[in-house]
């Protein structure tokens, strides 16, 4: 063994010497490589020696000898196959090849030995060109200039990967077509690896290699794939911008539809006065109508209270004064339900204006028609008490308004107007309920002037004066009945102790007092109950006081200075001591001079000229 | 009665011999089965362990051959060692296959017991390995630990196929055969160059043992787990 290996070392050494001390180095064949390219065969090429001199190159063979076991075998072996791995090679097919063996061979030219070579084949792997190269494209940027694609292939043909004899990393060249440079990726296990960022107007090439895991070296590259991305379609990065006519035409239609919403439905009265001009209304000046929609009463009072602004206007305002047609030698000689149904049709038609009015002047005279309009006032002697502060009755509830039903009904004006009315009267008293309108109020004290005119000689059950206890937003006129008309109506037991304390029925609602029933109470029964009918009325309703009323609250305040007793006359007119709202008026205790006969005898309706010759 | 149990007799016969026959056949082919337990978790189990198996063998034959290398590149250049290396390794003498052909026909016990035994029998000249490569005069630090590495994972791959075969083979206990090494005198040699050569040696017989170890267990993974369809 160690005489084997010393020779073979001798030999070897020698070899290498008569290499490298050869004259012509270049003529000798060498052995150029050796490779296996699946660990289970190998193959040897050698080159022949660059024939400088006449010398035929000789009979070149190949020997090789391997240490099958712990031995080396005693003989060189000669090659196998000369053919099958082309010119100056030998292959060796698998049963010639073990792993993990150490071979030797020699190359021989003419005997002599020429080269020399020992190795174990695992350390010659180097693996064929992967076959079957493709891409697919995986994606386009959004800017249409890179996109990224996948390569695929298959590993070589003869490398038993299947049964992992062989495991095998490959690596991944490409580059543009003119370029020179091959870039190249990191080696992967796997058979496909996606390519990032290839520009889609260039050309590339693609080229694969493999080799063994563990080993250095590669083998020999796949043929070179072609990649030719697809194109982009120019429309992209199209540099004409075309005017987006067709967005325009919709967003314009669509604003426009709806701007012309917002016109049409919108609360703006402005705006809407501006396409659509309201048809003039009635105005009242002074009071802002909302105040009554709003039911804040205790502004009208101070707005009343305010009375160098307001009693002037209201007061002086003779105008609408004159609407009021007082026909009482009509009364006699028409039927009993024309002038009520005159009224009442006019108010029918009329009052919805009045009482939806807004604050607006212009439209006063449009309402009336010229009839009443023209009316003087010259029945003023016996209108005088129709301009009046007047107050509306208050209905407190269905009851009421089935009284004033009963009432009307009991007071048959017997013509179509009347259960017309009754009807939008009804309405119109649920609706005011919380909205004693003083413009109402005021002009139904003239239809309640005329109407009661009017009535007491139609009607037989009421009296001469009865009192307009609402103004239907139809315009027409609801009546209390008179008041000595109450006992027989079961409906309206609102308050059985007040009519049977007063001789006079007294409405309990009714805030209007007769001066002459009012002594009547306040003779009949004791003061208190007066004085609570009046007190409590006061504080419910919150309004309107008519002097009858604000006598019988002096007559109550002023206990001291004023007995309440029926001997004494009460001053019809007493001055507003104080307002206190919502309780109502304090009255000065101290009578007032009456100036006027008139008022005197009837129960007293204040004309404003009156009412401001008295008040201070 | 009897008619019925004799035909009834004669119509099993046949289906009896077909199944012993099926039985003796099948045994004669095939090794034994993976996972004789049948258990579920054994398969995933296995899976998982030669996974680790093969990441470990393929990892101490990268570090053994690059401190071959530079082994060689430090100490070994002109020295002609390379035609020594002749000398066999102390591994040399257990029956490994040694082609494709007889590793295919080699069955999956035997050769997870001839991979249990070629890394006992490394156990020990890797321990004396780092011992003197301490020592030894100039030794790169890359070639240092590498060697401490090396004998590391030789230890873990160790456990892992020990664990292997427990799954394969339950119940089944082996001699622990290995091959003893001997070269350590000529680690200790006073002569440098006896001494380099001693190293020379054994890396390349260590590269050599740790590229047939990652083989071998590639293949049975291949086999066994995936079925031949890596």
């Amino acid at each position: 063994m160690d005489l084997w290996k010393l020779l073979l070392t001798l030999a070897v050494a020698g070899s290498s010497d008569a290499l490298s001390g050869s004259d012509d180095s270049s003529g000798k064949p060498k052995f150029t490589k050796c490779r296996s390219p699946e660990l289970e065969t190998f193959s040897c090429h050698w080159t022949d020696g660059v024939h400088h001199s006449l010398k035929s190159p000789g009979f070149v063979q190949l020997f090789y000898n391997r240490r099958s076991t712990q031995e080396w075998t005693q003989e060189w072996k000669e090659c196998p196959d000369y053919v099958s791995a082309g010119e100056n090679s030998c292959y060796f097919n698998s049963s010639y090849t073990s792993i993990w063996i150490p071979y030797c061979i020699k190359l021989t030219s003419n005997g002599g030995t020429v080269d020399q070579k020992c190795f174990s084949v695992e350390e010659i792997v180097q693996p064929d060109p992967p076959i079957g190269l493709n891409w697919t494209l995986l994606n386009i940027s959004l800017t249409g200039i890179h996109a990224d694609i996948q390569v695929r292939w298959e590993p070589p043909p003869n490398a038993d990967v299947q049964k992992g004899w062989i495991v095998l990393e490959y690596e991944l060249q490409y580059k543009e077509i003119n370029e020179t440079q091959w870039r190249m990726m990191d080696p992967v296990l796997s058979t496909s690896v996606p390519v990032y960022s290839l520009r889609l107007d260039k050309e590339y090439e693609v080229r694969v290699r493999s080799r063994q895991r563990n080993s250095e070296k590669y083998g020999e590259f796949s043929e070179v794939l072609y990649v030719t991305l697809p194109q982009m379609s120019p429309l992209a990065c199209e540099e004409d911008f075309q005017f987006p006519w067709v967005l325009i035409i919709v967003f314009g239609i669509f604003g426009l539809t709806v701007i012309l919403f917002l016109f049409i439905f919108s609360k703006q009265q402005r705006i809407k006065m501006l396409i659509l001009p309201p048809v003039p209304v009635p105005k009242i000046k002074g009071i802002d109508p909302d105040l009554f929609k709003e039911g804040k009463l205790e502004e009208v009072n101070t707005i009343l209270a305010i009375h160098d602004n307001y009693k002037p206007e209201f007061y002086n305002d003779d105008s609408w004064v004159e609407f009021i047609e007082l026909d009482i030698d009509d009364l006699d000689e028409k039927t009993e339900g024309s002038d009520t149904d005159r009224l009442l049709s006019s108010d029918h038609q009329k009052s919805l204006n009045i009482l939806g009015a807004k604050d607006d002047d212009s439209g006063r005279t449009s309402c009336y028609e010229p009839d009443i309009l023209e009316t003087d006032f010259n029945a003023s002697d016996v209108g005088d008490g129709t301009s009046e502060v007047a107050q509306p009755q208050r209905l407190k509830g269905e009851a009421d308004l089935l009284c004033l039903d009963m009432k009307n009904q009991n007071n048959p004006s017997s013509n179509d107007a009347t259960p017309a009315t009754q009807e939008p009267g009804i309405i119109l008293a649920e609706e005011n309920k919380s909205r004693p309108l003083l413009i109402g109020g005021i002009e139904s004290t003239h239809q309640a002037a005329h109407t009661q005119l009017s009535n007491p000689s139609s009607l037989a059950n009421i009296d001469f004066y009865a009192q307009v206890s609402d103004i239907t937003p139809a315009g027409s006129v609801v009546l209390s009945p008179g008041q000595k008309n109450k006992a027989g109506i079961s409906q309206c037991d609102i308050h059985p102790e007040v009519v049977s304390f007063c001789q006079a029925n007294f409405i309990t609602d009714n805030a209007y007092f007769c001066e002459a029933d009012a002594k009547k109470c306040i003779a009949a029964a004791p003061h208190v109950e007066i004085e609570s009918r009046v007190e409590p009325r006061l504080n419910q309703e919150d309004i309107y006081i008519t002097t009858e009323s604000l006598t019988t609250t002096a007559g109550r305040s002023g206990t001291a200075e004023e007995g309440p007793s029926s001997e004494l006359p009460v001053p019809d007119y007493t001055s507003i001591h104080i307002v206190q709202s919502p309780q109502g008026l304090v009255l000065n205790a101290t009578a007032l001079p009456l100036s006027d006969k008139e008022f005197l005898s009837s129960c007293g309706y204040v004309s404003t000229d009156q009412l401001n010759k008295i008040m201070p | 009665m009897d008619s019925k149990g004799l035909s009834l007799k004669a119509g099993s016969l046949p289906l009896l011999l077909l199944l012993v026959s099926n039985l003796l056949l099948c045994k004669s082919v095939a090794s034994l089965p993976v996972c004789p337990s049948g258990a579920a978790n054994c398969q995933v189990s296995l899976r998982d362990l030669f996974d680790r198996a093969v990441i470990l063998s393929h990892y101490i034959h990268n570090l053994s051959s690059e401190m071959f290398n530079e082994f060689d590149k430090r100490y070994a250049q002109g020295k002609g060692f390379f035609t020594k290396t002749i000398n066999s390794c102390h591994t040399s003498s257990l029956p490994t296959p040694d082609d494709k052909e007889q590793a295919q026909q080699t069955k999956h016990e035997d050769l997870l017991n001839l991979v249990l035994t070629v890394l006992r029998s490394w156990n020990d000249p890797l321990y004396h390995l780092v011992a003197e490569m301490r020592g030894l005069q100039e030794a790169p630090d890359t070639i240092l630990s590498r060697a401490i590495e090396i004998e590391e994972q030789n230890k873990q791959l160790l456990e892992g196929m020990e664990k292997i075969v427990g799954q394969v083979q339950p119940g089944v206990k082996e001699n622990e055969v290995y091959s003893v090494w001997s070269g350590l005198p000529s680690l200790q040699m006073a002569d440098e160059d006896t001494r380099l050569f001693a190293f020379y040696n054994l890396l390349h017989c260590l590269r050599r043992d740790s590229n047939k170890i990652d083989n071998y267990l590639k293949l049975l993974k291949c086999r066994l787990i995936y079925n031949n369809n890596c």
